[in-house]
């Protein structure tokens, strides 16, 4: 393949929330930038979100940055690092307010003059703090692309797939990309790389809610180029998927907080295996469905019930519910009117739903400002990958082992503008100084060598074997059995994908393509099951079935993952610090209160319940205006099923 | 199993390899007789069994990422939210360069916008809100449906060849979409609005005046939302 060569200050590899507010900020702070995106333009997890954003203080005067900050940790079992979590909270405004600057226009409430946040508070949030928005993630998706687009200084190219970010002595010296439209491969030289290729769903599937290039790309882009990577084992996963039909497999039908006060999970016999799951994490839920399947009474698809026809029998209140239900997350509603039966979109019946992986929590190493760092501890950046950035789902460290709900969007862009900035700083304090290029030269003449190999396999059926393991042996539920199998089987990858055969075209080679992200899926998953092993106990996202539950008052610790110069995996725990007891017990003893409250409303005769639930649904939706009546999604909306059907 | 048979559907993909299409027939397997078998289903069913490397885009599964958009029956719909019957042919769109199978360029249009587009507001005062329309507009997915038979689009076609790098001359409705959205911001300053009125005439607003109005992939009302309040505001009519 032809090369062509290209010099850039900062190299941001994704176009989604993280990549284009980097890419923005990199390029106000004068740095010449290439974004790089393999998808089209802006086309990414956030696009295709509820479109739920943390804002600091945006429902209540008593809301802090220590406030926000400690909801984060607590959730993530105290592996979140805490100068990741301030950063969070500090900037979530700012971030915020970036994105409106670039388009983005929520509702403002009357009364406080902010941005409207949702009725309740998502689960583990102990104040109200989440804006929703008409369009959901398609508005953020807006603001995203009109970042990139707008100014008109920003360069960037789709259908292009990064290879390898190259790196001399821990030092970043740029990346080798496929460019899929002209058919050629790209030297990109550049002292700063962000990465901010988003997530690894993908090599779950059809189990995720998320975008199809969710291929791990961030992960083992990173740990190629030599950098520490954290909390791998932790991904989370979404309790309320659909189960059937095919085309809706995997997608969202709601989160915890929509199963409102009197929704609950039961098994195959009708059982029920949690209550009061409105005040639930979404960890809390999955572990309690995948628990229950495992004793072997799951659904016939492997899930469980939801459960929420009480809300709705209710006479006085269940209207209220219902208009709660529909407009809280619109889309998942939507999903489920058209996959479910009309009883069951009336809530009448029972959903099946199961878990679907859909965030991962682990990644990059960084520090406060997206800088890969490593060592022991919190790490450091002298020790890091000199040039190399993260943020959004790429980089770790900021949600430990379980993320709060609504708070990624904000992550994106706050870590977005954060990575970009130091990105353009480094790029003007260490310019390259290249001595040569052999660096570069060896990458391609590898990629040459791959381009002509005919073998047997293809990556694509390859990639449905690791799809169906991981979610095996790698999934919400693991024991030591698992993880050897899943062992076996990425040394087995390994070998086939020695053995692949690759087309001759030269633009969009779609079977390179295949190879280029099936590669990422096996380092990928290979990090994650050294992290998972490491990991002897259950925490955040996951179970181990074969193992006690890790105790709250034991020494947190995070897995790191990095690769030695022959290519083998090492791993190692780095300690974090423990929230005092006493601010665990208050934390403890609060989630009691709310729960004993559910529970007593759950138990009062009908007509009392009913009363009291009318009150607090009048009072949450009081001057909840209308949202917008056409959104994606909605059959009203769509010319192809209109004109099919 | 027989071809008539219940649970299969004959579906006709056109691949396009080196600037070369070809016909392939396809039989989907349905997983139930009673399942409603979507194009992208199909697509994916093709690449596991006898095409393992044919090229389409595809990302949510769910239409809301705009990026599966093909031609089924030669005219645009969303690949993995539309129902298919036997003997539909899924094609790429024909509307921009085709890369590889059901795979086409599409960076040229964003590219059109590249510093005409002046979302970039500095006020301060952000809590101001933005009207109906301006949130109706904000629910296009990008999936470029509209560009069928737009006439204003077909006067690119001498640049309908991939193109690198190259931005369009002339625009689309979803150009004009983009420009709208700007002008409903309450957020922007009355020279952005003359801007951006003037940025759609230079795409050639002047063509929607005798076009019979465009089509949204998702339901958007193009021609009374963005083309009307467009063409008014331009003083095309006098």
């Amino acid at each position: 393949m032809n090369v062509e060569w290209k010099k850039y200050d900062v190299l941001v590899i994704g176009s989604g929330g993280a990549g284009s507010h980097a890419a923005h900020a990199a390029s106000n702070k004068g740095a010449s930038v290439l974004v790089v995106s393999k998808d089209p333009l802006g086309v990414s997890d956030t696009k295709i979100s509820e479109g739920l954003a943390t804002v600091r203080e945006s429902g209540s005067n008593d809301d802090s940055v220590e406030t926000l900050s400690e909801n984060i940790k607590m959730a993530g079992a105290d592996l979140s690092i805490e100068s990741l979590t301030n950063a969070f909270s500090q900037d979530s405004k700012l971030a915020y307010d970036k994105y409106r600057e670039n388009g983005l226009r929520p509702t403002i409430s009357l009364k406080s003059q902010t941005p409207k946040p949702l009725p309740l508070p998502l689960g583990g949030h102990t104040r109200r703090r989440t804006v929703g928005h008409n369009n959901s993630g398609i508005a953020f998706a807006h603001a995203n692309w009109n970042a990139i687009v707008s100014k008109g200084e920003i360069n960037y190219k789709e259908d292009c797939w990064i290879i390898d970010i190259i790196v001399d002595k821990k030092t970043v010296i740029g990346a080798v990309a496929y460019d899929a439209q002209k058919g050629i491969i790209l030297a990109i030289q550049c002292p700063s790389v962000i990465i901010a290729a988003g997530g690894l769903s993908t090599i779950y599937f059809p189990k995720t809610d998320t975008l199809r290039g969710n291929t791990g790309d961030s992960y083992a882009l990173a740990v190629r180029a030599g950098a520490d990577m954290v909390d791998m084992e932790q991904i989370q996963f979404l309790p309320f998927c659909l189960t059937s039909p095919p085309s809706y497999e995997g997608l969202l039908a709601g989160e915890p907080v929509t199963a409102s006060f009197l929704g609950v999970l039961r098994d195959k016999n009708k059982n029920i295996i949690l209550d009061s799951v409105f005040l639930r994490t979404r960890a809390q839920c999955s572990e309690a469905i995948m628990k229950s399947v495992e004793k072997g009474n799951g659904t016939i698809n492997g899930g469980a019930f939801l459960d929420m026809s009480a809300n709705k029998r209710a006479p006085k209140s269940g209207p209220y519910f219902m208009e709660y239900l529909k407009t809280s997350l619109p889309s998942a509603y939507n999903n489920v009117r058209q996959a479910l039966s009309k009883p069951a979109s009336q809530c009448d019946e029972l959903w099946e739903v199961r878990p679907g992986a859909h965030y991962m929590m682990g990644g990059l190493r960084v520090n406060e400002f997206g800088a890969s760092v490593a060592g022991e501890l919190y790490g450091k950046v002298d020790l890091g990958v000199s040039g190399l950035f993260a943020a959004g789902q790429s980089m770790g460290g900021l949600f430990g082992a379980n993320r709060l709900g609504s708070t990624s969007l904000t992550e994106g862009a706050v870590f977005g503008l954060r990575s970009g900035e130091a990105a353009a700083k480094n790029s003007i304090y260490n310019p390259l100084k290249l001595q040569s290029n052999d660096k570069f030269l060896k990458k391609i003449s590898e990629i040459d060598n791959i381009l002509v190999t005919k073998g047997k396999y293809s990556s694509s059926s390859i990639k449905k074997d690791i799809q169906k393991a991981c979610w095996k042996n790698l999934g919400p539920i693991r024991d030591k059995k698992r993880l050897n199998k899943m062992r076996k089987l990425i040394e087995l990858w390994k070998k086939k994908i020695k053995n692949i055969r690759i087309e001759d075209t030269l633009i969009w080679n779609q079977s390179f393509i295949e190879y280029i992200e099936v590669k990422n899926m096996i380092d990928t998953a290979e990090i994650m099951l050294f992290a998972a092993e490491e990991r002897n106990g259950s925490i955040g996202g996951h179970v181990r079935i074969d193992c006690k539950n890790i105790s709250m008052f034991s020494k947190p610790y995070s897995t790191v993952v990095n690769i030695n110069n022959d290519k083998s995996f090492n791993v190692k725990r780095v300690y974090r610090n423990r929230t005092p007891l006493k601010r665990m017990l208050f934390y403890k003893l609060e989630e009691i209160k709310r729960l004993l409250e559910a529970k007593t409303i759950r138990f009062l005769p009908l007509s009392i319940k009913d009363k009291i639930l009318e009150k607090k649904y009048k009072n949450i939706m009081e001057n909840n205006d209308e949202m917008s009546s056409i959104y994606p999604g909605s059959p009203e909306a769509a010319i192809g099923e209109k004109t099919t059907l | 199993m027989k071809q008539n048979s219940k649970d299969i559907l004959d579906i006709k993909i056109v691949t396009h390899k080196d600037g070369k299409d070809k016909v392939v027939e396809f039989q989907y397997r349905k997983s139930s007789i009673n399942e409603k078998t979507m194009a992208l289903d199909v697509l994916l069913q093709a690449q596991d069994t006898i095409l393992p490397n044919l090229a389409f885009r595809y990302g949510c599964r769910a239409r809301n990422c705009g990026v599966c958009t093909i031609d089924i029956n030669n005219l645009p719909r969303i690949a993995c939210r539309s129902v298919v019957r036997n003997g539909d042919v899924l094609k790429a769109m024909n509307t921009l360069p085709v890369l590889s199978d059901l795979v086409v360029k599409r960076d040229n249009i964003s590219r059109q916008l590249r510093g005409k587009l002046k979302t970039n507001t500095t006020k301060n005062d952000l809590n101001v809100e933005a009207p109906k329309e301006y949130h109706e507009l904000t629910a296009c997915i990008e999936c470029y449906a509209c560009l069928e038979k737009c006439p204003m689009h077909e006067k690119n076609s001498d640049d309908l060849k991939p193109n690198y790098e190259k931005e369009y001359k002339w625009g689309n409705p979803f150009t004009l979409l983009k420009l709208q959205t700007v002008i409903l911001d309450p957020l922007t300053s009355k020279d952005d609005v003359k801007c951006s009125i003037n940025s759609a005439i230079d795409f050639g607003l002047e063509t929607c005046l005798d076009c019979p109005g465009c089509k949204c992939g998702v339901g958007i009302d193009l021609k009374g939302k963005v083309i009307k309040p467009l063409v008014e505001k331009s003083g095309l009519l006098k």
